[in-house]
């Protein structure tokens, strides 16, 4: 910005057109919105008729005991660090394209991991004892086994979970003073309360600049421990297949992939329907589709890792393992995993490709499917094939799992519906920020 | 009584800090009301750094210590063997340790910002008398208000 009445347009301009699109929504968003929620809704009739019925509604069995719940919850998990890496770690770095699409990022990764969050749950099937999960004095004096990796990702999720929301509302707080100026009756109060007497006095900023940086530095090794602690689930076992020292970091790659593709689904048609392109340029596209590509060409690199340390293994269970995903029962998916994960993602060495808005938007699917593959992948196969040839088994979900794992996506895509109504989806007083510099 | 100028722009409100910082009024004196954080205004009102790291380092120790006290007192209360590890598998331990010292950290980090900066003020909280997020404002409290 170069002159002084320029910036001054530009500031009442974000504020007015970023707040716009918490005005008065239209049919569209209410058809969106009902059909997101119908979808939920359809998810939860499922989960109450299993826990009627019992776990045998489910394909999961001997000896895959592990099926489409857990791999749904790895995905949603996967989903959220994106948000983080975005909103986090690129403050740190001080990137600047991070603040068109932080906000949406950080209301990713508390959605996601709320969705994700459910499935353990789902999966428990006794979901009444699910606070056995929990540390709690009781009258037996027992405690849970703090060795398990089970218990590590209970604590791992809530601390990401807590983190995430805090660093999310406080990221929020001055935008929401600005909120609570443009609303009226109710929706000014509760902006006015939300928004806690903000002011932006010198000693509020102060403390929160500092407070901001605290949270970023907190959040940026949760990126890193959160979906490695996810991976040691797995890898902490000695199946073959799981049982590698590489999973912490391809599972970290790779969640940051899928996030990113979720961000680019996510941020596309919200750009649009909101009028945000003055906020969101496609420049800012293209730096998170070199995310994206960068964060391919770490999953392919894992997965060709992977299957070299199976090679050369000398162990005939680990190489019958990656034999057996390449060309067994589940060889269509590990094949399509590494289309949409590896292949796909290429083409966005194409730089007509990165500025293109549907390429982008269509490619992000292809990733969300891509990474959903691996998951499933990784679980089933490795739990189809054990040791004991006597004991291997297929596994197939049945519709009850695939209709819940489309209820999450349901529950996921309303939430985020329901904040881009409630909450400026645009950080305002970044954008400033940066404009002034 | 309070003295107090509005800017449209970043500069012209450094301009006029500056100004009144050269001129002798006590720092104590000026609070400023932006739309966002200037830096420079900290430099030139008040360099010494936020208490906040405080309460964020306290938590963060205070969370690592109860990480790993908690886990060895419930092994050291039922000392079970599981897995054949050790009863007090550190290593194990270290994971909740950390995951502990991030959640209390960051906890404590947000609750010594409210205590810093008096937040909540619910008191007159619907009112917009103060016009964050437009202008740079500046207010000079008089010595016999201070």
């Amino acid at each position: 910005m170069s002159s002084a009445e320029e910036k001054v347009e530009y500031h009442r301009l974000v504020e007015e057109e970023v707040l716009a699109g918490m005005r008065k929504p239209r049919k569209a968003y209410w058809a969106a919105l009902s059909g997101c929620v119908g979808l939920a809704a359809l998810g939860a009739v499922l989960w109450g008729y299993q826990i009627k019925k019992g776990m045998g509604v489910e394909g999961i069995n001997n000896p895959v005991g592990w099926g489409s719940y857990i791999t749904n919850f790895v995905f949603w998990v996967g989903i959220a660090h994106s948000g983080t890496l975005i909103s986090a770690v690129l403050f740190l770095f001080r990137a600047k394209f991070r603040s068109a699409f932080n906000r949406s990022a950080e209301a990713m990764t508390v959605f996601a991991v709320m969705t994700a969050g459910l499935f353990p749950l789902i999966h428990l099937g006794r979901v009444w004892h699910a606070y056995w999960l929990f540390p709690y004095p009781n009258q037996r004096l027992l405690w849970v086994n703090f060795r398990s990796p089970l218990m590590w990702d209970v604590f791992a999720v809530s601390t990401y979970f807590t983190i995430s929301a805090v660093f999310f509302y406080v990221g929020m707080i001055p935008d929401l003073a600005i909120a609570k100026r443009f609303e009226t009756g109710l929706r000014k109060r509760l902006y006015s309360a939300l928004s806690l007497g903000w002011v932006g006095s010198f000693r509020q900023w102060k403390h929160y600049t500092r407070l901001y940086l605290f949270l970023a530095a907190f959040a940026t090794p949760l990126v890193v421990s959160v979906h490695s602690i996810v991976s040691w689930d797995f890898a902490m076992s000695i199946l073959p297949g799981w049982h590698t020292t590489i999973f912490a970091p391809y599972f970290v790659a790779g969640a940051i992939f899928s996030g990113t593709a979720m961000v680019i689904t996510l941020v596309v048609p919200m750009r649009k329907l909101l009028h945000l392109e003055r906020f969101i340029t496609v420049d800012h596209f293209e730096s998170i589709a070199k995310i994206l590509l960068f964060t391919s060409l770490l999953v392919t690199y894992s997965y060709v890792v992977e299957s070299g340390l199976a090679a050369y293994s000398g162990s005939v269970y680990e190489k019958g393992t990656f034999l057996y995903r390449m060309t067994g029962d589940y060889k269509y998916l590990y094949w399509g995993m590494l289309f949409c994960n590896s292949i796909v993602p290429l083409t966005l060495l194409v730089k007509r490709l990165r500025r293109n808005l549907v390429f982008l938007f269509g490619l992000s699917i292809f990733v969300n499917i891509g990474m959903w593959l691996e998951r499933f992948v990784i679980i089933v196969t490795s739990m189809a094939r054990d040791f004991d040839p006597y004991a291997w088994g297929v596994y197939k979900p049945r519709l009850i799992e695939a209709g819940i794992a489309l209820a999450s996506f349901g529950f996921f895509f309303a939430a985020f519906l329901l904040f881009t109504k409630a909450f400026p989806v645009v950080a305002v007083t970044e954008l400033k920020e940066v404009a002034d510099e | 009584m309070t003295e107090r100028y509005s800017f449209d722009t970043k500069d012209a409100f450094l301009e006029k800090l500056d100004e009144l910082v050269r001129s002798g009024v006590p720092r104590g004196s000026i609070n400023t009301f932006t739309p966002y954080p200037v830096h420079e205004a900290e430099e030139l009102l008040d360099r010494s750094e936020s208490p906040v790291r405080f309460f964020t380092g306290a938590g963060a120790v205070a969370g690592c210590v109860a990480g790993f006290a908690f886990t060895i007192y419930t092994v050291l209360s039922w000392p079970l063997v599981t897995g054949g590890k050790e009863i007090v598998s550190v290593n194990a331990f270290i994971v909740i340790a950390y995951e502990l010292m991030i959640l209390v950290g960051g906890l404590s980090a947000f609750a010594g910002f409210l205590f810093l900066t008096r937040l909540p003020v619910f008191r007159n909280i619907l009112s917009d008398s103060v016009e964050f997020s437009r202008k740079f404002e500046i207010t000079v409290e008089s010595e016999e208000r201070r």
